[in-house]
């Protein structure tokens, strides 16, 4: 498959690897079974080191969330005799935090769903027909991806109030989904245009409509791009927090990481009862991410057979 | 080819028909991205378009009153070193991040695209805190960098060290928000380069080895060319998330000591908010746009300067 | 099957619309109650127990009473700036001059005979109209261990003017005790120091400066002056930039610093910690005149001008404004009652009210920013602080910042 390629005036395209090239170096020789294990022990430390940084912030926070605010031993030390649950009763009963899942779920399995749908849609025309038009759309579409949700935070809740929309469920939707479409519509553009065009033209040549190429000959194909587009909708959605939080106002409507930020709340803030909260906030995306993960890398390649 | 290609914005190509649409691409064909167009419309440029006129006008940001004053607040722009410090700090969010993760992230990918055991273990691991919202993750690392409870510390006077105050002093302060960064979202940058690592077909590498290139030769001749829309996706969307980084600053040091860690967008926010000049945020929020599209678009232009097609 | 994906997210939509209506339309009235306070605040637990003993008279009537993220303030203000106004909501200080042309005049309310006159020249118009229900009253001043000072042998009570503060500070230091603590992390605690001593740190030309639009540099760079001395002497506590108002609490608490200058909430959240320990306040020093204590309007909610329920709203204020719940509530913030019919438990710090405050010869001034400076400065006033508290910037920059700050604000209004 390919890439498009764009070359600007006077670039001179390298023409893929070329492997007769007479000005090669010299084959030097092999390392040796000794160097090979050095190498090998130096990336286990390496890779060793980067899992015990990653997983550092969440083991600190699980000693938080199981200690009482009066106990003042380090953070590095699990509570020894018995773990201390209230923190995790205290974020269930005040802070919704299982209600805020449910409504996170919701919001963010419709709004990857309608992404999905109208990205690949969207991103068909604007692969396929190369009119100036579909090309200041695209450029607008890419420039979309970089709007920060805070320039648009005022005016958006203005009008989501104007449309009843403040705490709802469509309105979240909707506005997670206009975050996310862009880089959708751009993901699915490009990795149509890397589809020989020969197998459209082979369907349009028997008679096939232009939707009915879309339906069936090009949207079986895209199933490795979806699932890029899945996993960075569904996480975004999920920890959403700049425009949920204006959006969602209610308790009983918040999402997960406005729900944490109450714990934040200025005056008694209770950081044990985050700590558990959060921790709460990321088995559910951890265990789609698990079930997920078989798929994922494989995912994002499309049809390369190691 | 990866699904994760690179950002190349449409342009014309020199010498092709500009618009050498298949034929079965008809126009009708248009309508089908009028949804999506009409959700972004409503939903995004109609709001950022509201954004840019109140750029122009004094409006506090919660009275009904405001009126217009013209290119003031963008005057301001230019003379208020407030706006510096967060614009100079938003360059080091945004480059820094992107530089670790790069460097990181291609690390790990070459260490784990190795058949081992626990490998997949591994990489959910670090790909882990990209699953965790930036709030939440910077409560993590707040409790950790605390100065009397917190961990670093505890570690620190373990070692015969000092308490201290990490977050006090700015330069730390900005490093450890790049660091956090970069350790939470390094997982993205490694997803990508092993989808681009496990596209690239094993027979480039057999007649590299049959050529008698090592290791390293191999990885300058056949890995990092065929990496390039990795590399060019993966640097993009590192640099647009860290220039607009905000979540893990409000956390971590809300902007402090005094302005000297706030990015443009965490101003933004103090400017919308707490100053009451929704005006002038409006004004710094149009500002950060357009830097983020110029850098994001030169680095697009930079990256596919050469850009490989593979038959 | 990716054709399938369209038809699986139009059910899924329409799944929603059947389901997930906005919240709350149950046929009842709901009246929505913004807060400020957290999820987890006590005060939170009190104002829901009265609250219920309310709805159980009223079944029609349901409260909502909402819990506060820490961006309180925002939060507020997007809502009024797109019209999503709470039915009631806690004004945080600010009733009169932020938020009056959004709430409900009370002085014709059953109960405004009993308004507490000590806080009229805060939240009184030119008119004598007021706008929220006061809770309790705000008397603030320097908070103190007592324990802690009586060990190093200083008197409260005798810190007249800031040098004899700054050899009090001394004395701790040399008796191994952070001398004066804040928090960076909680961003409006470093903002109280410079706005506690701006209340009587200035001469009357000076005060009238402000008022007159005219930033009083050199005046306010005497105050922070002040500050950076106890900076470069070490004085502050070590973990002030991660510090929260619990760490502080508890160090109070612990007896580990002397004095904190920050409303008196602080004295609650150290007795989470110890419920023994002996706290006081005592007025704040002053150079230009007299000690003064600061304060005004405490906790309050008005109603909402254009909220559709406002009668039910009022009624349910005017339930929370009897005696016993206004005592309750008071007591719970251990405040003095905004109402002069309640009675509150003023627990440990009973003993200061009874020392500066009830015999009426210490002023009660008012909060320097909100008479002087421009809606909208109190961020820059924090932030400028805390660089000088961090030794992050020096004086002449951070009151270069105010006064843009002021001047722009100014010209805003």
């Amino acid at each position: 498959m390919t890439t498009t390629i764009t070359e600007p005036a006077g670039a001179t395209a390298e023409r893929g690897i070329r492997f007769t090239d007479d000005r090669r170096p010299p084959a030097r020789p092999r390392a040796g079974r000794a160097g090979r294990a050095v190498g090998s022990i130096a990336i286990g430390f390496g890779l060793l080191v980067a899992i015990v940084l990653q997983l550092l912030p969440f083991y600190i926070t699980v000693t938080t969330a199981l200690k009482p605010r009066s106990d003042l031993s380090s953070q590095w030390v699990l509570p020894g005799d018995e773990w201390y649950w209230q923190n995790f009763t205290t974020a269930v009963d005040r802070g919704h935090i299982l209600g805020a899942i449910g409504n996170s779920a919701l919001v963010t399995l419709v709004s990857t769903l309608l992404v999905c749908a109208l990205g690949a849609l969207a991103a068909y025309p604007l692969a396929r027909r190369t009119s100036v038009t579909n090309r200041l759309v695209m450029v607008g579409i890419v420039g979309l991806i970089m709007v920060p949700p805070l320039s648009i935070l005022v005016p958006l809740y203005t009008m989501m109030n104007q449309l009843q929309a403040v705490n709802t469920y469509w309105g979240t939707i909707l506005v997670m989904v206009a975050t996310q479409l862009p880089l959708a519509i751009f993901l699915y553009a490009s990795f149509m245009r890397g589809l020989p065009l020969s197998i459209e033209e082979a369907a349009a040549v028997d008679g096939a409509s232009p939707v009915q190429i879309l339906f069936r000959v090009v949207f079986p194909m895209l199933k490795p791009v979806t699932a890029t587009v899945v996993i960075l909708t569904s996480v975004a959605v999920w920890n959403e927090y700049a425009l949920s939080v204006y959006l969602m106002r209610s308790p009983d409507m918040r999402t997960i990481a406005p729900a944490i930020g109450t714990f934040f709340a200025s005056s008694g803030s209770d950081l044990g009862a985050a700590a558990a909260a959060s921790l709460m906030s990321v088995v559910p995306v951890l265990a789609v991410y698990l079930v997920l993960q078989r798929y994922f890398i494989k995912g994002m390649v499309a049809g390369a057979e190691k | 080819m990866t699904a994760t290609s690179s950002l190349t914005l449409p342009q014309r190509r020199r010498g092709s028909r500009s618009s050498a649409s298949p034929r079965f691409a008809r126009r009708s064909l248009n309508l089908f991205y009028v949804p999506a167009l009409a959700v972004l419309a409503l939903f995004t440029i109609w709001p950022l378009l509201n954004g840019i006129v109140l750029s122009f006008t004094n409006w506090n940001g919660y009275s009904p009153g405001r009126s217009f004053i013209g290119l003031e607040n963008y005057g301001r722009l230019f003379a208020d070193p407030i706006f510096h410090t967060a614009l100079f700090n938003t360059f080091i969010y945004g480059f820094g991040s992107t530089l670790i993760q790069q460097v990181v992230g291609l690390a790990l990918a070459l260490a784990l695209d190795r058949a081992m055991r626990g490998r997949n273990v591994a990489r959910a691991i670090i790909y882990l805190p990209v699953l965790v919202s930036p709030v939440v993750m910077g409560t993590m690392y707040y409790l950790f960098f605390s100065y009397n409870s917190g961990g670093l510390n505890d570690l620190v006077v373990a070692l015969g060290g000092e308490r201290t105050a990490w977050l006090s002093d700015s330069n730390t302060a900005i490093a450890l928000i790049v660091l956090v960064n970069s350790l939470q979202f390094v997982g993205i940058s490694m997803v990508i380069y092993l989808a681009g690592l496990q596209s690239i077909p094993v027979m480039y590498y057999e007649a590299a080895r049959l050529d008698g290139a090592g290791a390293l030769q191999q990885f300058m001749n056949v890995t990092v060319p065929l990496l390039q829309p990795a590399f060019a996706t993966s640097i993009v969307l590192n640099l647009i998330g860290g220039l607009k980084l905000f979540d893990v600053i409000q956390v971590l040091t809300g902007g402090g000591p005094g302005y000297s860690t706030n990015s443009v967008s965490t101003l933004i926010s103090t400017a919308y908010f707490d100053n009451q000049t929704a005006g002038y945020a409006s004004a710094m929020g149009v500002a950060l746009f357009i830097l983020i599209a110029v850098f994001t678009l030169f680095a697009n232009t930079m990256l596919n300067r050469k850009r490989l097609e593979l038959q | 099957m990716k054709s399938t994906l369209p038809g699986l997210a139009a059910v899924a939509v329409l799944a929603v619309a059947l389901t997930g209506c906005s919240a709350g339309d149950d046929g009842g009235t709901t009246i929505e109650v913004q807060t400020n306070l957290g999820a987890t605040d006590p005060i939170l637990e009190v104002l829901a127990e009265v609250t219920e003993a309310y709805t159980d008279d009223h079944p029609d009537i349901e409260i909502d009473l909402v819990p506060a993220t820490d961006t309180y303030e925002a939060d507020m203000k997007v809502r009024l700036a797109s019209g999503d106004v709470p039915d009631i909501w806690a004004t945080h200080g600010w009733s009169l001059l932020r938020y009056s042309e959004f709430l409900e005049p009370l002085n014709d309310q059953p109960w405004a005979k009993n308004f507490n006159p000590a806080l009229a020249p805060a939240m009184e118009n030119a008119e004598g109209e007021f706008f929220a229900l006061p809770l309790d009253t705000d008397v603030a001043g320097i908070v103190y261990n007592r324990a802690v000072l009586d060990a190093a042998g200083i008197d409260p009570a005798s810190l007249t003017d800031w040098a004899k503060f700054d050899a009090a500070l001394k004395t701790l230091a040399d008796a191994g005790v952070t001398p004066i603590a804040s928090s960076g992390k909680d961003s409006w605690f470093a903002g109280n120091i410079p706005d506690f001593m701006g209340s009587g740190g200035f001469t009357d030309e000076e005060f009238q400066g402000f008022l007159d639009g005219e930033f009083q540099a050199d005046g306010y760079a005497s105050l922070l002056d002040e500050v950076a001395k106890w900076q470069a002497a070490g004085y502050f506590n070590p973990d002030y930039s991660s510090a929260t108002t619990d760490d502080l609490g508890r160090a109070l608490a612990e007896g580990k610093t002397g004095f904190i200058m920050v409303q008196n909430y602080i004295v609650g959240t150290a007795l989470g910690f110890d419920p023994d320990a002996e706290l006081g306040y005592f007025p704040i020093p002053s150079d230009a005149g007299s000690p003064f204590l600061v304060g005004g309007e405490g906790r309050a909610y008005g109603v909402s001008r254009t909220s559709e329920h406002k009668q039910e709203a009022l009624d349910y204020l005017a339930f929370l404004a009897e005696p016993e719940n206004l005592s309750q509530l008071a007591s719970a913030i251990g405040g003095i009652p905004g109402l002069t019919d309640a009675t509150s438990d003023l627990g440990v710090l009973q003993a200061s009210y009874d020392e500066f405050v009830a015999p009426g010869d210490v002023p009660l001034l008012p909060y320097f920013d909100r008479v002087y400076l421009p809606n909208g400065i109190w961020d820059t006033m924090v932030s400028t602080t805390d660089s000088i508290i961090t030794g992050q910037a020096d004086v002449p920059t951070a009151v270069d910042q105010m006064t843009t700050s002021f001047d722009s604000l100014h010209g805003q209004e």
